[in-house]
């Protein structure tokens, strides 16, 4: 710890005098999360998934519904029977997995992050006006709010799914709708627990506004365990929606989705068994580098809290 | 303790009261006729108005609210709009099996979990440890319905060791009287019991660990880092030098003050495996809760839905609030917290 701490003072030649800067809360867990390497290794599969998400029609081979009949539930190309157009192999209906793939990030991966994006942003700002605002402390609201949220976000989906019908972007809502209160109950956490210490008085004392005081006063020290939660939230939403896309109440049949992809392959998985594996891998691998980065974060933060 | 046990009891009942205003406002939110969606009597039914008369459908809505308390009690929970079977018959069959599926899994996780967790904990940063944090990190990641399906690929069947699904062979003809197997095979008068038990452990076995491998792996992650935050307290080397053994050391001091903190989240381990339990008993064709309510909402089954959310919403908090009272009454600095002021 220490000895990181000492590259970050700004060296430079110009300047009279040695300054030492303080790096900000973030940064610190952010040295810290850089020198475990599996983090990394997790936080670039992360960026590479984000980048197929962005850019999967021009990167995969394929269309991921174009079928070709000659070549039906093809092995990978590499055993015997394989074909090097397809490297991963084909369905049953002839469509090749490596595109069915690379389609598919962008509706399990680019869709949970995008929608947990959101309900982030919509969570947090009303977990910090709930905190300022309401002026209720007691820890007996907070028991209660623990007590509910211990509901599983899976079963409360499903009770969305069923009110307004299954499909993905209804499967996306119901996960949107889930993740809110969460955000809002963490945030508002953070903040009460913040409000009572010294600096946050401090600043007070000296008059500033309330923006200020929750922007740049508290904002910086409650947003590491923001980004953990975060994280806890990606790899929940990423799990519920290839779950209800298993389920058939999530993305729909021809739809490139991992989950919807196990599911269709239920029946072929004695004689094609990569039809089954390759989507169950991808989605293992993604909740994997997602639980590696936010294990990294979470033990990153604690060494820092330690160590200050 | 009282106040403790007093506090979590009203949590409990205000939790109760708000999951049934929610659950009965569900036949306002889901399509159709909230009548039909409450009761599954369809409108053309020619005991249709008696039927909305007993449900306070007539007057306003808080006559609604208690009438349809007044049902839940009775045990009147409607019909299924599938096959007008009353849902009270057929939830008093599938909740047992439900449960006896769940408490075998969370008995092997409880019962392997923490004692992993404890054997990383003291060879922390050697072989063992490695191996256990790396098949933790995995199985924690796995998503559980993909491992359900590689597990009955390989060893129902490749190895051909278990059957693939189901809770037992329908050659044994065993009568379903409570729903939980094992207990039905024990009061049927069936000539081949022994070897019926031996087919619903056969069937109940990889259900049986693929439900537990989620909280299994979530202890034994709780467990570690608990156990290595002890280990490193003041009292533990205290201990040491007032000549304690290692084993005394760890089951007098290291192990009680190890499971605080695990014993807290004990309650999410429970919730993460009724989360699995909806996908685990429709792939293995368990005939349970969870497998119900995920069919009925392919069918559109309100009634069903309905029930069946309330009955496991209940059970996760009331797991949750007795998890919150074992804590309290078993670590005396934890009361300090649940008292709140």
């Amino acid at each position: 710890m220490l000895p990181k701490r000492l590259n970050l003072k700004r060296t430079r030649a110009s300047e009279l005098y040695y300054e030492e800067r303080n790096p900000s809360p973030l940064e610190l867990v952010w040295l810290n999360f850089r020198a475990n390497p599996l983090a990394m290794a997790g936080f670039y599969f992360l960026g590479f998934l984000g980048f197929i998400s962005l850019f999967a029609p021009w990167v995969a081979p394929f269309g991921a519904n174009e079928q070709f009949t000659e070549a039906l539930s093809l092995p990978p190309a590499w055993s015997d029977d394989g074909d090097l157009r397809f490297l991963l192999g084909t369905d049953m209906l002839g469509r090749d997995m490596l595109s069915r793939l690379l389609h598919g990030a962008q509706l399990t991966f680019g869709v949970p992050l995008l929608v947990v994006l959101i309900s982030a942003v919509i969570g947090i700002g009303l977990g910090v006006a709930a905190a300022v605002s309401v002026g209720v402390k007691s820890s007996s609201l907070k028991h209660f709010l623990d007590v509910l949220f211990s509901i599983p976000s899976l079963l409360l989906a499903l009770i969305i799914v069923a009110i307004i019908g299954p499909g993905l972007l209804n499967a996306v809502i119901a996960i949107g709708l889930v993740m809110i209160p969460q955000f809002l109950h963490i945030t508002r956490n953070a903040v009460v627990d913040e409000l009572p210490k010294d600096y946050v008085v401090a600043s007070k004392l000296n008059g500033v506004s309330t923006l200020y005081l929750l922007s740049a006063v508290i904002f910086p020290n409650i947003v590491s365990v923001l980004v953990v939660s975060f994280t806890l939230a990606l790899s929940a939403a990423i799990l519920d929606i290839a779950a209800l896309g298993f389920l058939g109440l999530g993305a729909q049949a021809p739809a490139p989705e991992w989950g919807a992809m196990l599911a269709q392959s239920l029946e072929v998985s004695y004689n094609s068994p990569w039809v089954m594996a390759l989507p169950g891998l991808a989605l293992f691998l993604t909740l994997m580098s997602v639980n590696i980065v936010g294990e990294a974060l979470r033990s990153a933060l604690q060494q820092q809290r330690e160590t200050t | 303790m009282n106040r403790v046990f007093a506090r979590q009891l009203s949590l409990l009942l205000i939790t109760l009261f708000l999951l049934s205003v929610f659950t009965f406002s569900l036949s306002y939110w889901f399509p159709g006729n909230p009548v039909t969606n409450s009761s599954g009597v369809s409108t053309e039914h020619p005991l249709f108005t008696e039927i909305a008369e007993a449900r306070g459908f007539q007057s306003h809505i808080g006559h609604q609210y208690i009438a349809y308390l007044q049902h839940l009690f009775q045990g009147d929970w409607g019909l299924s709009l599938q096959d007008n079977t009353p849902i009270w018959q057929e939830f008093k069959l599938r909740f047992p099996a439900t449960l006896e599926l769940a408490i075998l899994a969370m008995a092997f996780a409880l019962l392997f979990g923490p004692p992993l967790g404890f054997i990383a904990a003291i060879y922390h940063r050697r072989f063992a440890d490695h191996v256990i944090t790396s098949f933790s990190l995995s199985g924690y990641s796995i998503p559980v319905f993909w491992l359900a399906q590689l597990s009955i690929l390989v060893f129902a069947l490749v190895l051909g060791w278990v059957p693939i699904a189901g809770q037992i062979n329908p050659l044994f003809d065993i009568v379903p009287v409570t729903g939980s197997i094992f207990i039905d095979i024990f009061l049927s008068d069936s000539p081949y019991r022994a070897a019926a038990l031996l087919n619903a452990l056969q069937h109940m076995l990889l259900p049986m660990l693929v439900l537990a491998s989620t909280p299994l792996v979530l202890l034994t992650r709780l467990t570690r880092s608990a156990a290595i935050d002890v280990l490193k307290q003041k009292y533990v080397k205290g201990a040491y030098a007032r000549g304690l053994s290692r084993s005394e050391v760890f089951f007098r001091h290291v192990m009680p003050n190890a499971m605080q903190p695990v014993l807290r989240q004990m309650g999410s381990a429970f919730n993460l495996l009724i989360t699995n339990v909806l996908i685990i008993e429709l792939i293995f064709s368990w005939p349970g809760i969870g497998s119900w309510l995920v069919r009925s909402i392919f069918e559109r089954d309100y009634p069903v839905i309905q029930g069946g959310l309330f009955i496991l919403a209940t059970l996760i908090l009331f797991a949750n609030i007795m998890m919150n009272l074992v804590h309290a009454w078993r670590y005396p600095q934890v009361r300090q917290e649940f008292y709140a002021s």
